[in-house]
């Protein structure tokens, strides 16, 4: 019961690191690269502790594994916003997905 | 315990996406690109960290992770506060 | 001055109680040396920098306490979310069909700390990345755009996190 817990949360960290590592590489502008970011290490790497702490019951590793994720939950966001703000004070204009023209678009009446 | 297998695949695996996602820190056409790839790789050699504590049963680890988290975010912040500094001067 | 001070012996109060907290979390010893050691550290970290941590005119505020269970209750309610709208994300990467805008609201918490928490969970859960907090006005970047009004868009970003936060933090 609990190794199954522990199993199901390697794959999520697994799947969720992978899809985030395609999503690095793929997106067209850095804020777009971000989110991806923000997916890719946060969730994968929450999913890790979570593991980790499953699999270590009630003990010293667990008390430590907690403080270090309620600093990971605070300072993972955290850096994204810093970076994103940095990016948007720039000045990098966010990618737009660009509207198919239809021929309702030269219709003046 | 069965579980060290399965900790050392997921361990091999965090290595291998931080070494993919320095191209971002490599190649990145702009400088948040950069801070990104940073970001990310630290990210998931802190998971490595945990995960080898975990494994071998060593406490030591963690203290280390501890500190190379809160190392990871102080040092964007001042690579992005000193960058602004410069982009402001530049202007 | 002597509310003053008084204010801020409660404030170096509060800093030692939280650090004290997380010593005591990440030693997970309960020696009679540890214990000792750490109230002495955490009274001299906390007297030379409870002015960083809670600053003057947010003191008198009932904003210090914490209501816990509402605060694991905001915990578990946030680690949910950050699932969903993960798999959501992973959804958007697989068909590469994203519509990323950038959309602007406000919040009605008033302080800074119930502030700053909203604006990390709002980055926290993928899909929404907020860029700028001035005051109570944020602007968010939004992976994959539903609407462009500013209201509409601030009830589906915050979702029940805002209401949640303002019971957590009086």
């Amino acid at each position: 019961m609990i190794e199954g817990l522990v199993y199901i949360f390697l794959f999520l960290a697994a799947v969720f690191n992978l899809m985030g590592l395609v999503g690095i590489l793929l997106f067209p502008d850095p804020y777009t690269r971000l989110q991806a970011s923000s997916t890719c290490s946060t969730t994968a790497v929450i999913s890790v502790f979570i593991a980790v702490m499953i699999e270590a019951g009630f003990s010293a590793i667990t008390g430590k594994v907690l403080v270090i994720t309620l600093f990971f939950f605070v300072s993972s966001p955290v850096g994204a916003h810093i970076i994103a703000r940095y990016a948007w004070n720039m000045g990098i204009v966010p990618w737009r997905k660009l509207r198919k023209l239809s021929s309702k678009d030269f219709l003046h009446d | 315990m069965t579980t060290t297998l399965a900790f050392d695949l997921i361990g091999y695996l965090f290595v291998a996406s931080s070494v993919v996602s320095l191209y971002r820190v490599l190649w990145g056409p702009t400088i948040p690109d950069r801070l990104l790839g940073l970001n990310v790789a630290s990210a998931q050699i802190l998971a490595i960290l945990v995960l080898y504590a975990a494994k071998e049963k060593l406490h030591v680890y963690l203290d280390v992770a501890l500190v190379y988290d809160i190392f990871g975010f102080v040092g964007i912040l001042a690579l992005t506060k000193f960058l602004e500094k410069r982009h402001r001067k530049g202007e | 001055m002597r509310v003053r001070s008084k204010w801020k012996l409660v404030r170096i109060l509060f800093t030692t109680i939280w650090l004290y907290g997380g010593w005591l979390l990440y030693t997970g010893s309960f020696e009679a040396i540890s214990l000792s050691l750490g109230a002495i550290a955490s009274l001299f970290v906390a007297i030379i920098t409870y002015d960083l941590f809670i600053a003057e005119y947010e003191a008198a505020r009932k904003g210090l306490l914490v209501r816990i269970h509402y605060g694991i209750l905001y915990l578990l309610y946030l680690l949910a979310q950050m699932y969903l709208s993960s798999f959501a994300v992973l959804i958007n990467i697989l068909r590469g069909n994203i519509n990323p805008r950038v959309v602007h609201f406000r919040t009605r918490l008033h302080s800074d700390l119930a502030r700053v928490l909203l604006a990390t969970s709002i980055t926290l859960t993928p899909g929404t990345i907020a860029l700028e907090l001035q005051e109570d006005h944020l602007i968010v970047h939004w992976l994959d755009a539903k609407t462009l009004h500013s209201k509409y868009a601030g009830i589906l970003i915050k979702g029940k996190m805002e209401t949640l936060l303002s019971r957590v933090l009086l």
